[in-house]
């Protein structure tokens, strides 16, 4: 025992105190190691490179006072316990700093040795035993995680099994069904759904628990994903005699999100919402650009349901919460809203319950628009010697066949984008994010201060980096490169420099869509 | 004419006689492997012009499979179609690298498998299996 070293920073002020300290340590019968610094910034400097067992605080320093202390050298050694050192009449801010974190406090004057050794040695101990439990803990949500995927991917197996067999009879291959029987098999066709998307929903909760929730963040089309949503519940909502309507201007900007998840989402909460609406009743979906914060759509889905009591709004988005007592049905797994919130918060939104209208409830989240003025500032904002002109070069590519694996089209792109990457002049050129198309198609844009002859060049560039991938490629693709000249308007130069950058903004986004829209053969 | 036979690679022999059931509707003819070795030696025996491959099997996995009929020129070329009930991306892309030429989740839809092996073995698609 008396072998045994215990390292100690002591963070002390006054000369006086330290000394006294160090002469406690000293009389213990363990081996206590003293470092001593004056300041803050000394013991950061020492813990920057140095874990001592446990750390000595004095919380008045010449360089930093209070509380502020206390969080400054927790945030340089986390998990080191920390033992305050406090004046007389100080016990509100001993027991507040026992809230941030400290393992105890002493109150300098009344120190003794036996104390001061008991202390260190009990805040030693204590942290150790809570990292322990943080650990054992942390390793039962893996478990549990590890345990749901395993289940989920199980369920799939006798899932898929049905499936199959109710539309072999259901198409008749065994024989020809009867009206009811039919009409008796499409209520199994109708729960398998429900249930493969629970399946869904519990995969998709050990993700987002384990932090691997995906999001493919894209230049997304919000009313392309509106009208997905719509024909995804639209059956349900006629079933039940609700009224579903979508309100989307059409020039709304593209999100930048991801667009398979922006489905998930809506198709979330408008099923939530037309589950809670009685016969008769009316769910409605609104999207708009976020009035003076032009970064932002908000969505808004909109029912004439029972509501929410607003002591529920924060909760319901919490995992496996259900309000208690809601409509005799079913219930569902209680993981929707989280997964929504979730998804949103990882595209950089917000989901919020907004409980002003007298009947119903509203569902509003947002998603973040890509601000392509301020992608094309700094391109536009070169002066010296660049051209009057902004060259939008766009890459496309397709497969004569089809794609067949999502991934070969996705590794298409990548190469395609790291290709556009390499032609790429740091100050002058700048590679948009994916755009989300509908087509078969897969697109890369560049834009560049360029003119024509520069564009040429580019192009060259461009067309050289896909032909020497070419050779590898496993799948066959085809593609072709293709540019757009956007001329400064007359005195452009003299524009301020963010009305620039939002004019050319406007045509770039215009031109991406037109490109975007046009089917391929039409341009051949 | 003949025809087309789909090699069909799953474990559990309830898969196998629902997609025989199915591929027989559909005019194709059927033969079956339930490991990984089996399905080289069936590749071989019955020379398939398609196979529809699952990921987890025992005597050796999905991969290992496409691994060995890509390293024989005779067999890469035959079409493969995974179907798995896994949706992790990691695979996807790692089916595809692979040599796989579609990635389907279980339980993948009729018509989509179907579109599928249409499209892969040049056969007129039906109208309404098009999407």
């Amino acid at each position: 025992m008396g072998h045994e070293k215990i390292q100690v920073l002591l963070v002390e002020d006054n000369p006086g105190d330290a000394r006294l300290m160090k002469v406690f340590l000293a009389e213990s019968s363990a081996n206590f190691e003293v470092t001593h610094t004056f300041r803050l910034s000394e013991a950061k400097e020492y813990l920057a490179h140095e874990r001592p067992d446990a750390v000595l605080l004095d919380l008045g320093l010449p360089d930093s006072q209070g509380l502020a202390t206390l969080r400054a050298t927790r945030k340089a050694a986390p998990g080191v316990p920390a033992v305050v050192l406090t004046g007389l009449n100080d016990e509100e801010l001993a027991v507040q700093a026992l809230k941030e974190g400290a393992q105890d406090y002493l109150c300098k004057g009344t120190i003794a040795s036996n104390l001061l050794i008991q202390s260190l040695r009990y805040a030693i101990e204590r942290q150790r035993l809570q990292a322990e439990t943080e650990q054992v803990r942390l390793q039962q949500i893996a478990l549990k995680d590890e345990f749901l995927s395993h289940v989920s991917h199980e369920l799939r197996s006798p899932l898929n099994a049905i499936y199959q067999f109710v539309s072999i009879l259901s198409d008749g291959l065994a024989g020809e069904c009867n009206p009811q029987q039919r009409e008796y098999l499409q209520i199994i066709t109708r729960n398998l759904a429900e249930l493969q998307s629970m399946i869904g929903e519990l995969l998709d909760v050990t993700r987002a628990g384990a932090g691997k929730l995906s999001v493919d963040l894209q230049l997304t089309s919000v009313s392309q994903g509106v009208e997905d949503a719509m024909n995804t519940v639209k059956g349900a909502a006629e079933a039940k005699g609700v009224c579903l309507t979508a309100d989307v201007p059409s020039n709304l900007p593209r999100a930048y999100a991801d667009p398979s998840r922006l489905r998930q989402v809506l198709v979330n909460l408008l099923g939530n919402a037309i589950k809670f609406t009685p016969a008769k009743g009316k769910v409605s979906l609104k999207a708009w650009a976020v009035p003076g914060e032009s970064e932002m759509l908000q969505f808004a889905i909109a029912d004439t349901g029972s509501g929410i009591s607003p002591e529920f709004c924060e909760r319901i988005f919490e995992r496996l919460y259900q309000v208690a007592g809601t409509n005799g049905g079913r219930q569902g797994l209680g993981l929707g809203l989280y997964i929504c919130r979730e998804l949103v918060a990882k595209q950089g939104g917000r989901i919020w319950v907004d409980n002003s209208s007298k009947d119903g409830s509203t569902f509003c989240f947002t998603l973040p628009v890509l601000s392509l003025p301020t992608l094309l500032a700094p391109i536009l904002s070169q002066e010296s010697g660049a051209s009057r002109s902004l060259a939008l070069i766009k890459v496309e590519l397709w497969s004569p066949g089809g794609w067949t694996t999502e991934g070969t089209r996705e590794t298409l792109a990548q190469e395609a984008r790291y290709a556009l990457g390499r032609c790429v002049l740091a100050e002058l050129d700048v590679v948009l994010p994916k755009v989300e198309v509908a087509g078969d198609s897969e697109f890369v844009f560049l834009a560049a201060r360029a003119d024509v002859k520069g564009a040429e060049v580019i192009v060259r560039r461009i067309k050289g980096q896909l032909q020497r991938n070419e050779a590898e490629r496993r799948e066959q693709a085809e593609w072709c490169v293709d540019v757009r000249m956007i001329p400064f308007a007359d005195g452009a130069e003299k524009w301020p420099k963010e009305e620039l950058s939002k004019k050319m903004a406007n045509i770039v986004q215009n031109e991406l869509e037109e490109w975007t829209r046009v089917p391929r053969g039409d341009k051949l | 004419m003949s025809r087309k036979r789909i090699l069909i690679v799953d474990d559990d022999p309830d898969v196998r006689l629902g997609l025989h059931v199915r591929l027989k509707a559909n005019d194709y003819e059927t033969h079956f492997a339930a490991d990984g070795l089996t399905a080289i030696c069936e590749a071989r025996k019955c020379q398939p012009d398609l196979i529809i491959l699952d990921l987890g099997l025992p005597g050796g996995d999905g991969y290992s499979v496409m691994e060995r009929l890509q390293k024989n020129p005779e067999w890469a070329c035959i079409p493969i179609i995974v179907l798995s009930a896994r949706d992790a991306k990691t695979d996807r892309e790692r089916a595809g690298k692979a040599g796989a030429r579609y990635y389907m989740q279980k339980p993948a839809k009729n018509e989509v498998l179907l579109g599928a092996i249409h499209r892969l073995l040049g056969d007129e698609v039906p109208s309404n299996y098009e999407h």
